[in-house]
C-alpha cells in the first residue's frame, strides 16, 4: 500500500488509530481458522462517520476492506488479502442502550457479548444465541455471521434477535434497516439479509437486538450411550417428546478423552455422551421438562443417565463443552473444524457417516455438537507433516459435505461459509440462488471492496 | 534563552532541584525545567495533592517518575497547594512536550511570597547554574 | 540443520499447538487495557510461530509485543490447547537478548544491576532508621520497590513487625535480581552472594519479604538454594502475619487485589483474608478475585518499559474497586500498590494500602 494512502488514513482516523506495525500485521493475518495471509495495515476506527470515510477511501483508491470483530471465526472470514486494509471494529465498543419497555439493547459492533451478557443480568434479561466464543466474540461479528451457539435448540440464532442495524454500504452510502420495532414487515427484510452476510455487503456500525428475560431456574443431566444409534434415537426422542430443551449437546468418545486430559472432570469415555440443559422461571417447569428428557434417554437405552445439581460442576461443564474444540486442537498440530447441519432426524446418519468416512480415508475425526438442532461440529485432526495425511483429509472433507447435502443439509449451521467453504457452496445452492446472491453483493458493493474472496461470491 | 539546546525563560526562577517557579501576585505557578524534563525522560506518572495541602519551605509536595527516575519536587515557599494541573493525571507527558506552558504542575498560595528570592534568577545566574550541571552530568555520563 | 533459535525451538509444540481460539483475549490484561491482538497472547503465539516457520525475525520490531507482556498467567491458567505463553514469553526474551533484539529498557536494567545494588540505580538507600546486619531471628527483606518507591509501605511492614515484637534485623540488602530471567537476562551471581551472605551472618532461622517477587526468587532459583539447604523459612510477610492476633478493628469497607505473583505464580490467597477479615469484617471481594484476579499491570517489566499501558491496566483493576463499593483496596505486593496507587484518579476516593500500611494506621 502505497504510503500515500497510509498517511490518508491515518488522516482520518488519527494516528493512534493506524498501524502497519509488523507485529499488527501478523496478527490480523488470521481469525481461528488456518488461513493466513498478512494485510497492508490495520485501522481501528471510532465512530460511524470514521467507517464511512475509510470506505469511501477504499472506493476511491481501490483497495479492499476487511472487517473485524474479535477473530474467532473458524471459516476465515476475517482472514484479509495480501493488499488489503483490515478494519478492527474493537474500539467502537459502547453499549447505546438497554430498555426493557422497548425489550431491546443497542449496541456499537465491537460490543463484547459477555460485556452486554453483564450488562443485562442486573435487569434479569439476557442475548439468548451463546456462541462458544462468548468470552471475547463481538456482536458485530455475531451478527455478520448469524452466531449460534448452544442454546440453538430452543432460542434459535443471532439472525432471530436482530431488530434493526445502521451500516455503511460497500459503496459508502449509509443505510438503516429496519428498527426498534419488535415486528416489520415493511418492504424486503434487509436485516435478515444483512445477518450472516460476513461483511461482504457493508459494515455494521450500530446493532438493536432484541432481548429475552432470563429464565431463572435450569436442569442439567448428561446421559452415556454405548451405541452411536440409541444416541441418535435419543435425540430425536428428545426434540419431539413435547418440550424444547434449552441446550442438547452431544459428546463423542475422543471428545470427551481430550476434556478429561484438560480437567478434572472424569467424564465416561463413550461412544456418544448427551448434555442436556432445560429451563424455566420455576424450578417445576424445568424439572417437568427434564423429566421428559429423562424418560427419552432410558427409552433409548442409556446405559446412564445423571442430574448434575452444583453449580460450579454445571458451570465447569459447560465451559468444557465450549472450549472442546480448542482442546481437542491439543491432539494434532493440524485441525479443520467443520458444522454441517442437518434436519434433526437425520443427525444419527451424519453421526455414521462420519465414522464410515473417517475410516475408509483413515483421518481421525472427533465428533460433538448441537445435536438440538441438527449441528454437528466434526474436527479432523491431523498432522500436515506426514506424507500423505493432508490429501486424505481434503477428501474426507469433501464426503463429508457431500454427505450432509445428500441428507438434505447445509454446509454450515452457525461458521459460515468465509473462505473455507466457498468451493462447496455450488454443491449446496443452484445457480439461481448463486446469481441473486451476486447480484445483490454487485448493488451493495460494486467495486468489490468489502470481504473480497469470500462466500464463492466473486465467482 | 537557550543554553546547549536548553530552553530556559529569563524571567523564571529556578530551584537547584530544577523546577522552575513564576510569580503571579502572591501566587506561584511551579513546573518541571527543560533540563529535567529531558534528562528523567518520557515522564509517566505526577502526584496531584489535595488542593488546600499545607506546603513548608523545603519539605516535599509531591513525587515525579519517568520510567528510570523518581524525582521529590520540594515546595519552595511556605503556604497552601491552591489547585493542580489536572490534565496531567492522564497525559503526564504533557510536562515533557511543553515544561513551561500546558505542562505546569502546581498553583501554590504563599504566605509570603519573597522567600523566592532564595531562588536563581537572573541571566548570569541561571546560565552560570545550568552549564555547570550539563558539565557535572557530562562526567557522569 | 541446525535450529536458529534453539530456546524458542522447545517449546514449538506447544506454540503449534495454540488453536487460535482467541479465547485469551477475555483474560490477557494487556490486551483488554490496548484492544490490539498484537499484545494478546494469542497474537504472541502467531507471532512466534511465524519466527520459527522461518517467515519472520526476531527482530527489534517485536520487541513492543514479546516484552509487554506482565507473566500475570491468566492466559496459561484458561488456554483450553494448554500453551504456556509467559514460559514461552521468557524464552523468547532470552532469544532476543542473545540476539542483541532486546527492549533497550531491560538492556539498561540489565546494565543498571552490573554497577548497582538495586534496580533504580540509587545510592543512598532510606535507612528506616532501624538496625541492620545484626543476630535475630528473623531477616526481613525489603526489596527495590520496598525500598525506593513505595517507603511508606515499607516503613509500616517495620512498624508492625515492632508492634508484634519480632525479633528481626534488616539487612544491607541488594536487589534479588529475580526480575532479570522475565526480561531475558540472569541473576547476578555477585548479588545474590552479597544477600546469602548477609543473611546467613545474622542466624536467622526465617526469612520475611514484604515482595512477593522477592519471595518467589528466594524460593525457586538455584542461586538461593544455601537458604533452604542451612534450614532457613522462607515466608511472604502474609505468611507471617497470618494468624497473628493484631488486636485492632474496623468497620471500613475493605477489598483485596490478589498480586499475580501471591497469588496465581504462588497460590497464597488466603492468608492474605485471614489477616484483612479478622481486623476488617466489612470485606468485599472484587468481581475477579483468587486465580481470576486482574493483574495490576506492573510486572514483567511492563511498568518499566510501558508504562502508560501499565496504568492503563491498572485503572481496569481500580474500576472494579469502584464497582464494589469499597473505601479501601488491600494487596500485599509493593509493586502492585505503586502501579494501583499512581494510576488512581483524583475523583476514585478510595485508598490504596498494603495490609501492613492498614495495620499501621489502626495500631
Amino acid at each position: 500500500m502505497q504510503a500515500s494512502w497510509k498517511l490518508r488514513l491515518a488522516e482520518l482516523v488519527g494516528p493512534d488509530n493506524f498501524s502497519d506495525a509488523v507485529i499488527d500485521l501478523v496478527s490480523y493475518s488470521s481469525d481461528a481458522s488456518e488461513h493466513s495471509i498478512r494485510p497492508q495495515a490495520v485501522v481501528w476506527p471510532t465512530n460511524a462517520e470514521q467507517v464511512r470515510s475509510v470506505v469511501l477511501l477504499a472506493n476511491e483508491l481501490g483497495f479492499p476492506l476487511f472487517p473485524r470483530g474479535a477473530g474467532t471465526g473458524l471459516s476465515g472470514m476475517a482472514t484479509p488479502s495480501a493488499d488489503g486494509l483490515v478494519l478492527d471494529l474493537a474500539r467502537m465498543r459502547s453499549i447505546i442502550d438497554i430498555s426493557i419497555q422497548d425489550r431491546v439493547a443497542v449496541v456499537e459492533p465491537g460490543v463484547v457479548y459477555a460485556d452486554l451478557d453483564q450488562a443485562l443480568a442486573p435487569h434479569g434479561y439476557f442475548f439468548p444465541p451463546d456462541p462458544g466464543s462468548s468470552k471475547v466474540c463481538t456482536l458485530g461479528g455475531n451478527v455478520a455471521t448469524n452466531a449460534g451457539g448452544v442454546k440453538g435448540a430452543k432460542y434459535g440464532t443471532t439472525r432471530d434477535y436482530v431488530l434493526g442495524l445502521s451500516l455503511v454500504l460497500g459503496d459508502g452510502r449509509e443505510m438503516k434497516a429496519g428498527g426498534r420495532n419488535i415486528k416489520s414487515v415493511s418492504g424486503y427484510d434487509l436485516t435478515r439479509l444483512l445477518v450472516g452476510s460476513e461483511g461482504t455487503l457493508g459494515v455494521l456500525t450500530e446493532i438493536i437486538l432484541k432481548i429475552n428475560p432470563k429464565p431463572t431456574a435450569t436442569a442439567t443431566a448428561l446421559a452415556v450411550f454405548d451405541k452411536l444409534e440409541d444416541a441418535g434415537g435419543a435425540i430425536v426422542g428428545v426434540m419431539s417428546s413435547g418440550i424444547l430443551p434449552s441446550v442438547l449437546e452431544i459428546l463423542g468418545r475422543e471428545t470427551l478423552q481430550a476434556i478429561n486430559q484438560n480437567t478434572e472432570l472424569d467424564l465416561p469415555e463413550v461412544d456418544a455422551m448427551l448434555l442436556c440443559e432445560t429451563d424455566g422461571f420455576t424450578q417445576t417447569e424445568a424439572d417437568y421438562q427434564m423429566e421428559r428428557v429423562v424418560e427419552q434417554f432410558k427409552a433409548n437405552q442409556a446405559r446412564q443417565v445423571r442430574q448434575a445439581t452444583a453449580t460450579e460442576e454445571v458451570a465447569d461443564l459447560w465451559q468444557a463443552r465450549k472450549s472442546a474444540y480448542a482442546v481437542l486442537a491439543r491432539l494434532k498440530p493440524n485441525f479443520v473444524l467443520e458444522d454441517v447441519t442437518v434436519p434433526i432426524s437425520q443427525v444419527i446418519n451424519v453421526l455414521a457417516g462420519v465414522q464410515e468416512i473417517a475410516a475408509r480415508n483413515q483421518v481421525n475425526i472427533a465428533t460433538f455438537g448441537h445435536a438440538g438442532d441438527g449441528n454437528l461440529h466434526p474436527q479432523v485432526l491431523w498432522d500436515a507433516a506426514e506424507p500423505g495425511q493432508t490429501q486424505r483429509v481434503e477428501k474426507a472433507v469433501d464426503e463429508l459435505f457431500a454427505l450432509a447435502i445428500e441428507l438434505g443439509g447445509t454446509l454450515t449451521g452457525e461458521h459460515g461459509i468465509g473462505l473455507s467453504k466457498a468451493a462447496y457452496m455450488g454443491l449446496e445452492h443452484g445457480s439461481a440462488a448463486m446469481e441473486t446472491m451476486r447480484a445483490l453483493k454487485r448493488s451493495c458493493d460494486p467495486n468489490n471492496v468489502l470481504n473480497p474472496g469470500k462466500m464463492a461470491l466473486d465467482g | 534563552m537557550q543554553i546547549q539546546g536548553y530552553e530556559f525563560p529569563e524571567e523564571l526562577y529556578y530551584d537547584p532541584e530544577h523546577f522552575w517557579v513564576r510569580v503571579e501576585g502572591d501566587e506561584l505557578v511551579l513546573g518541571m525545567d527543560d533540563f529535567a524534563q529531558k534528562l528523567a525522560g518520557e515522564i509517566v506518572y505526577v502526584q496531584l495533592p489535595d488542593d488546600g495541602k499545607k506546603l513548608k519551605k523545603g519539605k516535599k509536595l509531591a513525587k515525579v517518575e519517568s520510567g528510570k527516575w523518581l524525582g521529590k519536587i520540594l515546595s519552595p515557599v511556605d503556604g497552601v497547594l491552591i489547585t493542580v494541573n489536572e490534565a496531567l493525571e492522564t497525559d503526564p507527558g504533557l510536562i515533557n512536550r511543553d515544561p513551561y506552558g500546558e505542562g505546569w504542575m502546581y498553583r501554590i498560595a504563599a504566605n509570603d511570597v519573597s522567600q523566592v528570592e532564595d531562588l536563581l534568577h537572573g541571566v548570569d545566574a541561571i546560565q552560570g547554574w545550568i552549564e555547570a550541571e550539563i558539565a557535572k552530568h557530562a562526567e557522569q555520563a | 540443520m541446525s535450529e536458529k533459535h534453539p530456546l524458542l525451538a522447545n517449546f514449538r509444540d506447544q506454540i503449534q499447538r495454540c488453536s487460535r481460539c482467541g479465547f485469551c483475549q477475555a483474560h490477557c490484561p494487556v490486551f483488554g487495557a490496548s484492544l490490539r491482538p498484537a499484545l494478546n497472547a494469542r497474537g504472541k503465539m502467531l507471532l512466534l510461530k511465524e519466527v520459527l516457520e522461518g517467515k519472520l525475525e526476531l527482530g527489534p520490531e517485536l520487541a513492543e509485543s514479546i516484552f509487554q507482556c506482565t507473566t500475570c498467567a491468566s492466559c496459561a491458567l484458561n488456554c483450553p490447547s494448554g500453551v504456556d505463553v509467559p514460559t514461552i514469553i521468557k524464552t523468547a526474551r532470552k532469544e532476543m537478548v542473545d540476539l542483541g533484539t532486546c527492549h533497550p529498557a531491560f538492556v539498561a536494567m540489565d546494565q543498571v544491576l552490573e554497577q548497582h545494588p538495586n534496580i533504580y540505580a540509587e545510592d543512598e538507600p532510606e535507612d528506616f532508621d532501624r538496625p541492620r546486619n545484626q543476630k535475630a531471628e528473623v531477616v526481613y527483606f525489603m526489596g527495590c520497590v520496598g525500598q525506593y518507591r513505595e517507603e511508606e509501605a515499607t516503613e509500616a511492614a517495620l512498624e508492625v513487625l515492632d508492634y508484634l515484637e519480632v525479633d528481626y534485623t534488616l539487612i544491607d540488602e541488594v536487589c534479588c535480581s529475580g526480575v532479570l530471567e522475565d526480561v531475558g537476562f540472569e541473576i547476578k551471581p555477585a548479588l545474590a552472594a552479597k544477600n546469602l551472605e548477609l543473611i546467613l551472618a545474622t542466624g536467622a532461622k526465617t526469612l520475611v519479604t514484604g515482595c512477593p517477587y522477592c519471595f518467589r526468587t528466594f524460593n525457586n532459583k538455584e542461586l538461593y538454594a544455601p537458604l533452604k539447604e542451612a534450614g532457613v523459612e522462607i515466608l511472604h510477610l502474609s505468611q507471617f502475619l497470618a494468624g497473628q492476633d493484631l488486636g485492632v478493628h474496623t468497620n471500613q469497607v475493605v477489598t483485596y487485589h490478589d498480586p499475580c505473583d501471591l497469588g496465581r505464580h504462588t497460590d497464597i490467597y488466603d492468608e492474605p483474608r485471614q489477616t484483612i477479615k479478622a481486623l476488617a469484617p466489612n470485606f468485599v471481594e472484587l468481581p475477579h478475585h483468587h486465580a481470576d484476579a486482574l493483574c495490576c499491570g506492573a510486572g514483567g517489566g511492563v511498568r518499566g518499559a510501558f508504562a502508560k499501558n501499565s496504568l492503563d491496566m491498572a485503572r481496569r483493576r481500580l474500576a472494579e474497586v469502584d464497582q464494589v463499593g469499597a473505601e479501601v483496596v488491600l494487596t500485599e505486593c509493593n509493586s502492585c500498590v505503586h502501579n494501583l496507587a499512581n494510576a488512581k484518579l483524583r475523583a476514585q476516593k478510595f485508598r490504596v494500602l498494603t495490609t501492613a500500611q492498614f495495620i499501621a494506621e489502626l495500631i
